[in-house]
């Protein structure tokens, strides 16, 4: 029983794992359910390291509002006292796949994000700012964006950084055996399809103008483009060396040997150990002020971890208990944090009681959504009602109706759909009794749901089934194979407001049928201008709002822990720690 | 015997065969493969990506390709590690291999002493003693004992280190090394020990109560042999020989790792890496290793058969 335990807890894990896998942009740090993965960290606005005030913020409901800093720094445990000139954060699995574009799990991204450095990069909103390339144009139909590259980059063996490495960078994702899931071959660059078929020997719409200047054309439009392109980028000299079109195998050979631009090198990768990191002196903002910085492998618990000074740096989900648990510890800094994802119920639009908005909506007003979301999780949760998380430049609640716990309000709507209380007090519609296939994975929430789901659809006249799954992938296919009607999930980490509708273009969901959702998706997407696509993005949360094509639940909340020694650590939600670490001190 | 042998290798190479192309077909029965879970990508670059992969082929064929490369010793790429499997098993397996052998090593030893002495000594207080201890131990849930251990021994009073292998960060060689390792793998040992122990206790205990019994120890006693030696030479021989069957069944324990310890103790070990392959339907890894583990199994009943007919040459192979 206890192995099977294990077992399940285990698969599910892999499962979150995948559910938030970061497969199109190695900035993005993966968030893991789990609590003991470094994600993007959290929401605090500048530096937050001085110990400035030494009385703690009090805690509204659970949930931690303010930073709170270390009350006690003699009681941080020897091992973590000792420590000079290296910071050590917990990592759950990183594989040795640290080249960008060809890991397959979020994990290695973390790594990766430290070893190479972006084109471009994005702010604590969200909102693309320069790193690599001094400057950027967009051509007035939006479809070439030339990037001008600083002056003097370096990789971390000091060859010199230019166009041409962009350029063969953005080449072999348009290779045909390119397996890696970044989002690039998706903005349809010019050109790259016949690359792809083999039909050119190099891709048109690339232009490499000279050593510091790159530009590259779309076919149509799309304002994700600007960061996806702006990602990582491969040295030519290195990675390109053995390239031949079609054939991209001898790159997993380098995988070990990462050549980068970030803050930090690859000094040592021990398997299922640690990966060792040392400051990078050719690093274009200048050298890290710590010299060395360890992903420690930490599987499940990372608790003794922290306790024993053996990592300086942990997220836990932001349980009132775990807090009072972490504030108890002294030496700890902690961060409240609500990572860029929200959670959703899909929904089975083929089947007929769901295609009616009005069920949806019934749904929606009978599902209760404050106990299974924030109470039940002591607070470390809250209530979504449109595909944003509250931490992007594109959220708002103006219009946007919160679906406030109805129960009446759910079984009017439900008359209204002609669906009524039949013989057993289950509803029905012409003769067909009303009933949710609800599928879910194998956690404490999933069962939390379940129990409060029950009694909620019991009292609205729904038979409720539930099925739980220990396995993702398994979930996933009974999903594809369409015998569902509910079905949960959450988003992985979204940097641009459109990534919150992904799931409308990627195959999951094919039979939302909106013209009016697609031309504000587009509109929103052909335009650059911030303003303009917030207002666009605001029509599209309400209309989602009230068309409920998903089922929103919730967003997650987090606190990030770390030794109250480390300075200058400022976070931003899009691009996890790398963004600061350069900046880090031990006090 | 050698005639023996040939049958025995012969049968061993079609329970081989047998058992991968069951297992092969299983792992592609089940439902999803390594690409459904990546549930943000399209119809089209999925279909591209089995593809490049291979698993849009017919089952028999994947398996045929496998077979033949598995022949030439390649047993495939990781998809989710991005590494040769072989790779990855060196990287891990030894890891497992060494707390698995120190460990079991402990427990029989420790078993096969306690089990005679309590026997020799039925019904004493130190054989009730014993029989209490075992019971607690055996009833024990190991993340329970787990988690307790790292509880006191590391994060109160700090005597051991709460996991891993070595010190994070730590350059340590040669006998620094060794002394580190030795410290990060107590506790796991510890726990491996105390759960292997008491049915192998109880075995050998009864094992040499039945021994005792025997009319030839009655008559080793009776010649004036001294008792150590009617002990040791003449009851513990006889009483350690369905053991023996044992130890072939411990080969692939050694290598398989175990998940639970391996986690608790975030030991950088096969079983884990197993579980999270599964969990990703990482076909060339699990079935890479599968076929590992059935290979010791099957070398590991061979060489218990061996071993009993060296230790008792009455039994005929």
């Amino acid at each position: 029983m206890r192995k099977s335990t294990i077992l399940l807890s285990s698969l599910l894990l892999v499962g979150s794992l995948l559910l938030t896998a970061c497969s199109n942009n190695s900035n993005t740090n993966n968030a893991a359910a789990t609590g003991n993965s470094v994600t993007a960290t959290a929401a605090a606005d500048g530096a937050t390291g001085s110990a400035a005030s030494s009385s703690p913020a009090p805690v509204p409901a659970g949930a931690l509002s303010e930073p709170y800093t270390a009350s006690d720094l003699s009681k941080l445990p020897a091992a973590a006292q000792k420590r000079t000139d290296t910071i050590i954060v917990g990592l759950t699995d990183p594989s040795g796949a640290f080249t960008p574009y060809f890991q397959e799990s979020g994990y290695d991204g973390n790594v990766s994000s430290l070893l190479y450095a972006s084109l471009v990069t994005v702010d604590e909103k969200g909102v693309p700012i320069p790193e690599l390339a001094e400057s950027w144009e967009v051509s007035e139909d939006q479809l070439t964006y030339t990037f001008h590259l600083r002056k003097d980059l370096k990789f971390s063996d000091g060859s010199p950084l230019t166009a041409d490495d962009v350029a063969f960078t953005w080449t072999i994702q348009y290779d045909k055996a390119y397996d890696g899931g970044s989002s690039l071959p998706t903005l349809n660059v010019k050109g790259g399809q016949a690359y792809k078929e083999g039909k050119a020997t190099t891709i048109d719409g690339i232009k490499v103008i000279n050593p510091q200047t790159i530009s590259v054309t779309l076919e149509k439009p799309n304002a994700t483009a600007l960061v996806v392109l702006g990602s990582n980028v491969l040295s030519k000299a290195y990675y390109g060396k053995d390239y031949k079109f079609g054939s991209l195998e001898y790159i997993k050979k380098l995988h070990e040997k990462p050549l980068g631009d970030g803050p930090y090198k690859l000094e040592k990768f021990i398997p299922g150990q640690e990966v060792r990191l040392v400051a990078n002196e050719n690093y274009f903002k200048g050298k890290p002020k710590t010299e060395h910085f360890i992903y420690k492998t930490s599987e499940g618990d990372v608790w003794q971890f922290l306790e024993t000074g053996e990592v300086d740096y942990a997220s836990f989900s932001a349980t009132e208990e775990n807090i009072e648990k972490l504030k108890a510890l002294g030496y700890v800094n902690i961060l409240p944090y609500t990572p860029s994802t929200y959670g959703y119920m899909q929904v089975n639009l083929k089947h007929e009681q769901l295609k009616d908005k009005l069920v949806r909506q019934a749904i929606m007003y009978g599902l209760d959504r404050q106990s299974i979301y924030v109470d039940a999780q002591q607070g470390a949760g809250s209530i979504a009602n449109i595909p944003a998380s509250p931490i992007s430049w594109a959220y708002t609640e103006e219009g946007i109706n919160p679906y406030k716990y109805d129960p009446e309000k759910a079984k009017q709507l439900l008359d209204e759909a002609g669906w009524t209380v039949g013989a057993n007090g289950i509803r029905e519609k012409d003769g067909k009794p009303f009933s949710i296939h609800y599928l879910g994975s194998k956690s404490k929430n999933t069962d939390i749901f379940i129990a409060v789901a029950k009694e909620n659809f019991a009292a609205l006249g729904i038979d409720f089934q539930p099925e739980v799954f220990a396995d993702f992938n398994s979930l996933v296919s009974k999903v594809e194979g369409g015998d569902y009607d509910l079905v949960s999930f959450s988003t992985s980490m979204l940097t641009d407001p459109a990534d919150g509708f992904m799931q409308f273009f990627d195959g999951e969901i094919t039979d939302y049928e909106n013209p009016k959702f697609l031309e504000l998706y587009n509109k929103a997407l052909a335009t650059s201008d911030i303003e303009e696509r917030k207002a666009v993005y605001k029509e599209l949360y309400q209309l989602f709002n009230d068309e409920l094509p998903i089922l929103f639940t919730s967003y997650k909340k987090t606190v990030y822990a770390y030794n109250g020694r480390i300075q200058n650590l400022s976070v931003s939600p899009f691009i996890g720690l790398a963004g600061s670490l350069p900046e880090w001190t031990l006090k | 015997m050698s005639t023996y042998l040939t049958k025995r290798l012969l049968y061993m190479l079609i329970i081989l065969f047998a058992a991968s192309l069951l297992i092969f077909c299983l792992y592609a029965l089940t439902p999803g493969d390594f690409i459904t879970g990546n549930i943000k990508l399209t119809a089209e670059r999925k279909a591209e990506l089995r593809e490049i992969y291979g698993l849009n082929k017919p089952v028999l064929e994947r398996y045929g390709l496998w077979m033949k490369n598995a022949f030439h010793g390649d047993f495939g790429t990781s998809l989710a590690q991005q590494k040769p499997v072989l790779q990855l098993f060196g990287d891990y397996i030894w890891n497992s291999f060494l707390l698995a052998a120190v460990s079991t090593f402990l427990t029989w030893v420790i078993a096969v002493i306690v089990g005679v002495v309590s026997a020799y000594k039925q019904y004493s207080w130190f054989d009730t003693l014993v029989m209490v201890a075992i019971f607690a131990a055996m009833s024990l849930p190991s993340f329970f004992i787990g988690l307790f251990l790292i509880k006191i021994l590391a994060v109160d009073l700090k005597w051991l280190p709460p996991g891993g292998m070595i010190t994070t960060g730590s350059n340590a060689t040669g006998l620094a090394y060794l002394n580190e390792v030795v410290r990060h793998m107590t506790l796991p040992v510890v726990v491996m020990v105390l759960l292997g122990l008491g049915s192998l206790t109880r075995y050998f205990r009864s094992n040499m109560i039945d021994v005792l019994q025997q009319d030839y120890i009655r008559t080793a006693r009776a010649k004036g042999l001294k008792e150590r030696k009617v002990l040791f030479t003449h009851a513990l021989r006889n009483a350690l020989l369905p053991a023996i069957t044992l130890v072939g069944f411990e080969l692939p324990a050694l290598f398989g790792g175990s998940l639970i310890i391996e986690q608790i103790f975030n030991w950088p070990g096969i079983g884990q890496l197993y579980m999270k392959s599964f969990g990703l339907r990482d076909y060339p890894l699990l079935m890479g290793f599968t076929m590992f583990i059935a290979i010791l199994t099957v070398i590991g009943t061979l060489f218990s058969d061996i071993l009993y007919r060296v230790a008792d040459p009455r039994v005929r192979l």
